[in-house]
């Protein structure tokens, strides 16, 4: 076994790299899987800000001149039978996928947050309570949980991210509280309480910056599966209602039938949502590997 | 471990209570009731929907059908199906074994897939293999179960001019295999990248592990560790997920037995939600949360018996 | 006592001139068929949808029966099931069926005069609740004017009416008028229902098969020919054509074959045996006028000005569907205006260009213009069928300032919402059972109907639509009825985009298939079908 360079260690940890791009190059180098799924995820956030911009045409225009029409220099991805423009529909689609992603995934942990941080702080049997119900709660599995609750809710964008998000809470929640628990007893904490800071002020201003590093690694995570999970509840017709060009949505029902007809309306928009997924789960990974260092990938 | 043992089964008891209250609540919350969805999806009598609701029970106080439901739970009475109008056991039990052989296929095919791939991937830490079979891996997790339904389908079509369609009177073991493949390829294939990534990552944490330090320093050949030594040691995290998986895998049906067009359980609770028959979703969300919760229970028992680290304290 | 004989002996003679004369039919086999989704019980009379009739017309009979072999349903070409012969009293208030002796039921059991008296006092809603074969209703109106039914002995019972309405006997020719066994109760005839046609039906495995086989003991000698046909329930259009193109089914689900889908179909399997029909279904536009600014003739006329009824069937049906106003159009239709009458109506005007601009002035008089745009919610059951026209409709309104934002509604409260008012703008579609003004004008547009959407409400048009339907002599009726679709259509009461075209497509060696043009609902008692292997 050689014996350790600590040179070497350090700069592979990037102990001396300063400045935001030289960061950047770092990650890049160091990352190189993490940083093309960075570019992915940064190309997903900018179409969907700048969809207007970038979509040709407006997204529900039909034409009944161009049902079907395949890929051409005028409908660079085709057209599906209304003849609306499906590049113009994709484009549009990262608008919807990013807005219940980023939605559903901040309101699963805002709510996973609160009720971690408090679980976890204040004890006793108001944890003992929220333990149980996030038992209840995780012992359906994401996708069934959110069929069930989009089912009851109807198909339109505010349910959709709400039925998303609420099966998201337990993981956050229990993250929170784990780490909380353990930060409760630690030096700092007794020391702001000792100098008389209120309870709330010492959850928020010293626990909850502590338990981030995980919080960060599990939102990417979460952001990848609550677009898949959108995918899979517009599929089965429970997510966002047409006309939105909701990716999930291009493929169900008539999409399916043009299989062999018009391959293009299967093909394109599966792969803006794998495409998607793919970059927030390599950044995710990458994310993991910074930030929580006991988890090596 | 004894009391843990209680302890563990009380909470579990009290996990699947919470979950029936809560989808009972939830279901009566959801507008339109199956009087509705029948007398007027048929253009009948509004005046129709009092004697069916009447008869299905569904105008009494929601306390009272609960109590009835729970009641005959324990009795081993599921209720009726409304929309079949047959006791509500008839209609789900034909289409636990579809579903239950679909998800046997499926996690085979996801350990023969996931594991060795996983120890490779470890083994060859870096290298370029390594690096394409995480990627291909990480794809597994992207694409959506029935985007890959889809091409699956597409491909057949192409290739074979065909696709099976699904039928319950098969013609023996192979037949029914036949018909399973392609759904089971492609639940499986999510499942296998999970578990090649769990697999490669046990796999790395006990490879740096002193006991495999010490085996390769008293000069063990390195299939020797990595297999031997390592490989057992590295799988106890991966049983784990296989059976969390093997639970979970629900989710990935629901789409799949859509796509395939298999009548299974899965596929079954979403058109019972959209007919509102609560008889059938209610007994199978309550299926699904005892298949995890036990799953849950039962990884948790292996645990204690293979890693005689771990102590249960009260 | 006019006697209607003649015109019997005339049906007889039509049907053995029509009957296949060149080659015999061959015994045996299953038929293979597609079905495109759960169907929501077997009992005809509680359901009204194609996904019931197809499958399950073939385990009855009725009295009376569209002629098999006629392509349209018409008054004309009605001949004897369960009933031997029918005639009216003077007044043609009372009409009475001889029936046919020796007919069992599948369970062994003989039918009866009070097997007919037991279904349409059900139907009429005269039978006590507990008495009642059915548990719902939904054609409680087609027997409005039925006061009684009485028998007389085992074979012979009079429907006493409480004015004269030609109209009746059309109505029991349809394939929404089975016999119903008096023994059987409502729940059995939902799952296992027991009939006395040519089929019995021995399995229905919710979402997943239906089978029937025949019935050797079938009144009519000879027939059936098939001894089983078999429906495999697949949701999905795409994985149910593949299924008929690589021979895995006979035959495919009715209307199943979009115009798009055709030519995959025909290129895959070209010796597939295809026909368009029209279903009698229309596309069709709601508009409140109750409520807020639709209560304003000016708008609702511009809507209908604004419609581009061309590219809605473009789009929708390759330029196939028909146009036509509230009777299926002819010559597919019976009823319905001749062509050269439609363009005098609202909104069939050749000239676009100058429709458009007269629905924009009309917009602008309302106060309404490209900065201040019009904007409303467009209800429709969330399903593809209504979705996809719905779409084009927000689409063309945009030309005329509205914008409007599709509202999907679950299947579950669509009808309850519509028929409350609860909406502004609704896509909706509308299926006729039988090709037959009353049938039609009484359930969408009589100011008293539960499913008058749109709430239209014209004194005028409610005493025309009475008048027509005691109307004895067919020329003059048929003048009231195209009076009357005039009407509702300058009215704007419920403007008529199209009427929907479908392909039904099956293997050439399936004969005996014949498809009547002016309704789905009707010809599938699958007697004259055989396999020729």
């Amino acid at each position: 076994m050689a014996v350790i360079n600590h040179e070497a260690e350090l700069a592979r940890a990037g102990a001396n790299v300063t400045g935001w791009l030289s960061r950047v190059l770092f990650f890049t180098r160091r990352y190189p899987l993490g940083a093309v799924g960075a570019i992915i995820v940064g190309l997903f956030i900018f179409t969907a800000i700048f969809a207007d911009f970038i979509a040709p045409v407006d997204p529900t225009s039909t034409n009944a001149k161009y049902s079907l029409a395949a890929p051409s220099s005028l409908y660079w991805l085709g057209a599906d039978f209304m003849g609306r423009d499906m590049y113009s529909r994709i484009v549009h689609g990262a608008r919807i996928s990013l807005a219940v992603g980023v939605g559903a995934m901040s309101l699963g942990a805002v709510i996973g947050i609160s009720v971690g941080l408090a679980s976890g702080y204040l004890g006793g049997w108001f944890d003992l309570v929220v333990q149980r119900l996030l038992d209840i709660m995780q012992s359906l599995p994401l996708l069934v949980m959110a069929i069930v609750m989009a089912a009851s809710l109807g198909p339109s964008l505010k349910n959709t991210i709400f039925a998303i998000a609420i099966p998201l809470v337990p993981t956050v929640a229990r993250v929170v509280r784990s780490s909380t628990l353990s930060l409760r007893e630690q030096p700092f904490v007794e020391a702001a309480r000792a100098v008389g800071m209120g309870e709330l002020r010492i959850a928020v201003r010293h626990v909850l910056p502590n338990t981030l590093a995980p919080l960060i690694v599990l939102a990417t995570a979460q952001l990848g599966s609550a677009i898949l999970v959108e995918a899979s509840l517009s599929f089965l017709g429970l997510g966002i209602p047409e006309p939105h060009p909701s990716w999930g949505r291009m493929l169900s029902e008539s999409a399916a039938e043009y299989v062999r007809t018009a391959p293009w309306l299967v093909i394109f928009p599966g792969v803006a949502i794998s495409l998607t997924v793919f970059g927030t789960n390599l950044l995710g990974d990458a994310l993991r590997d910074i930030l929580d260092p006991r988890q090596h990938s | 471990m004894g009391s843990y043992l209680v302890r563990r089964f009380l909470l579990m008891v009290l996990t699947l209570f919470g979950m029936s209250i809560l989808i009972f609540v939830m279901l009566r919350l959801v507008p339109g009731n199956i009087a509705d969805i029948l007398v007027d999806a048929s253009g009948a009598d509004p005046r129709d929907k009092a004697r069916i609701a009447r008869e299905l029970g569904i105008d009494r106080p929601i306390a009272e059908q609960y109590v009835s439901w729970i009641g005959g739970l324990s009795r081993g009475d599921l209720g009726f199906a409304y929309v079949s109008e047959r006791p509500a056991i008839e209609e789900i039990a034909p289409r636990i074994p579809i579903s239950a052989k679909l998800a046997a296929m499926a996690v085979v095919i996801s350990v023969v897939l996931g594991v060795p791939f996983g120890v490779i991937s470890a083994v060859k830490q870096n290298s370029s293999l390594d690096y394409f079979l995480r990627v291909i891996s990480l794809s597994g997790l992207s694409l959506p179960s029935f985007w890959l339904g889809l091409l699956v389908l597409m491909a057949a079509v192409h290739w074979f001019g065909t696709i099976p369609i699904f039928d319950s009177n098969s013609r023996g073991f192979w037949d029914e295999v036949g018909m399973l493949a392609l759904p089971a390829l492609t639940v499986g294939f999510r499942s296998s990248a999970l578990i090649m990534r769990l697999t490669r990552s046990s796999m790395l944490e006990v490879l740096r592990q002193d006991y495999v330090r010490t085996a390769r320093s008293k000069g063990a050949s390195n299939a020797s560790v990595n297999y031997d030594h390592a490989l057992r040691n590295a799988l106890l995290p991966v049983v784990t997920i296989i059976g969390i998986e093997a639970a979970f895998l629900v989710g990935g049906l629901i789409v799949t037995e859509t796509v395939f067009n298999i009548p299974g359980v899965a596929r079954f609770l979403v058109e019972a939600i959209l007919w509102r028959d609560y008889p059938i979703v209610q007994n199978l969300v309550m299926l699904i949360a005892f298949v995890v919760v036990m799953v849950n229970f039962l990884v948790d028992m292996a645990y204690m018996a293979l890693d005689p680290r771990i102590k249960f304290a009260d | 006592m006019r006697s209607r004989l003649a015109l019997l002996a005339a049906s007889c003679a039509a049907f053995m001139m029509a009957a296949p004369p060149a080659f015999a039919q061959k015994s045996g086999g299953t038929l293979r068929m597609s079905h495109r989704d759960n169907p929501p019980s077997a009992s005809i009379h509680e359901e009204s949808t194609i996904s019931v009739n197809q499958p399950f017309m073939a385990v009855f009979n009725n009295l009376v029966f569209f002629d098999p072999k006629q392509k349209v349903n018409s008054p004309d070409h009605i001949v004897p099931e369960l009933a031997e012969s029918w005639s009216y009293n003077a007044d043609n208030t009372q009409l009475t069926f001889k029936l046919r002796q020796g007919v069992k039921w599948h369970d062994g059991k003989p039918f009866t005069s009070a097997d007919v008296k037991c279904t349409w006092d059900s139907l009429a809603g005269h039978a006590p609740e507990d008495k009642s074969i059915i548990r719902k209703n939904p054609r409680k109106l087609w027997y409005a004017n039925l006061k009684e039914v009485k028998t007389n002995g085992d074979f012979e019972v009079t429907f006493v009416l409480g004015r004269p309405q030609p109209s009746f006997l059309t109505m029991l020719a349809g394939g929404y008028s089975p016999v119903y066994a008096c023994h059987v109760p409502d729940r059995v005839m939902r799952s296992k229902p027991i009939g006395t046609g040519p089929f019995k039906m021995v399995d229905f495995k919710r979402n997943e098969s239906i089978k029937l086989v025949k019935n050797p003991d079938y009144w009519n000698k000879g027939k059936p020919y098939l001894d089983a046909i078999e429906w495999k329930i697949v949701p999905n259009r795409s994985t149910r054509l593949l299924g008929f193109q690589s021979g895995e089914f006979d035959m495919t689900f009715d209307s199943d074959v979009t115009f798009p889908l055709l030519k995959d179909v025909k290129a895959s399997k070209p010796d597939a045996v295809c026909e368009a029909r029209p279903t009698n279904v229309s596309s069709n536009l709601l508009v409140n006028r109750d409520k807020e600014p639709f209560n304003n003739p000016d708008i609702r006329k511009a809507m209908v000005l604004a419609l581009d009824l061309p590219a809605f069937n473009e789009i929708l049906f390759q330029g196939h569907a028909l146009y036509g106003a509230a009777m299926l159009p002819p010559p597919d239709g019976f009823w319905g205006m001749p062509k050269d009458m439609l363009p005098t109506l609202l909104g069939y005007s050749p000239d676009r260009k100058k429709s458009l601009a007269e629905a924009q002035e009309l917009m602008k008089k309302a106060g309404y213009g490209p900065d201040k745009p019009l904007k409303i919610k467009v209800a429709t059951r969330n399903i593809a069928i209504y979705r996809d026209p719905a779409v084009i409709l927000i689409d063309q309104l945009k030309q005329i300032y509205i914008e409007g934002e599709l509202d999907p509604i679950d299947t579950t409260v669509w009808y309850a919402k519509v028929q409350r008012g609860d909406y502004q703008v609704g896509m909706n579609l509308t299926g006729v059972g039988i090709d037959d003004p009353d049938v039609n004008f009484y359930e969408n547009y009589f100011s008293t109907s539960d499913r008058n959407y749109s709430r239209y409400k014209n004194p005028e048009v409610d005493k025309l639509i009475d008048a027509q339907s005691a109307e004895q002599d067919r020329e003059k009726r048929k003048k009231m009825v195209w009076q009357i679709e005039k009407i509702l259509a300058d009215d704007v009461a419920r403007p008529i985009m199209n009427y929907n075209v479908g392909n039904t497509c099956w293997d050439p060696k399936v004969k005996g298939i014949l498809l009547q043009v002016n309704s789905i609902y009707n010809g599938w008692r699958f007697d004259e079908a055989w396999l020729d292997k």
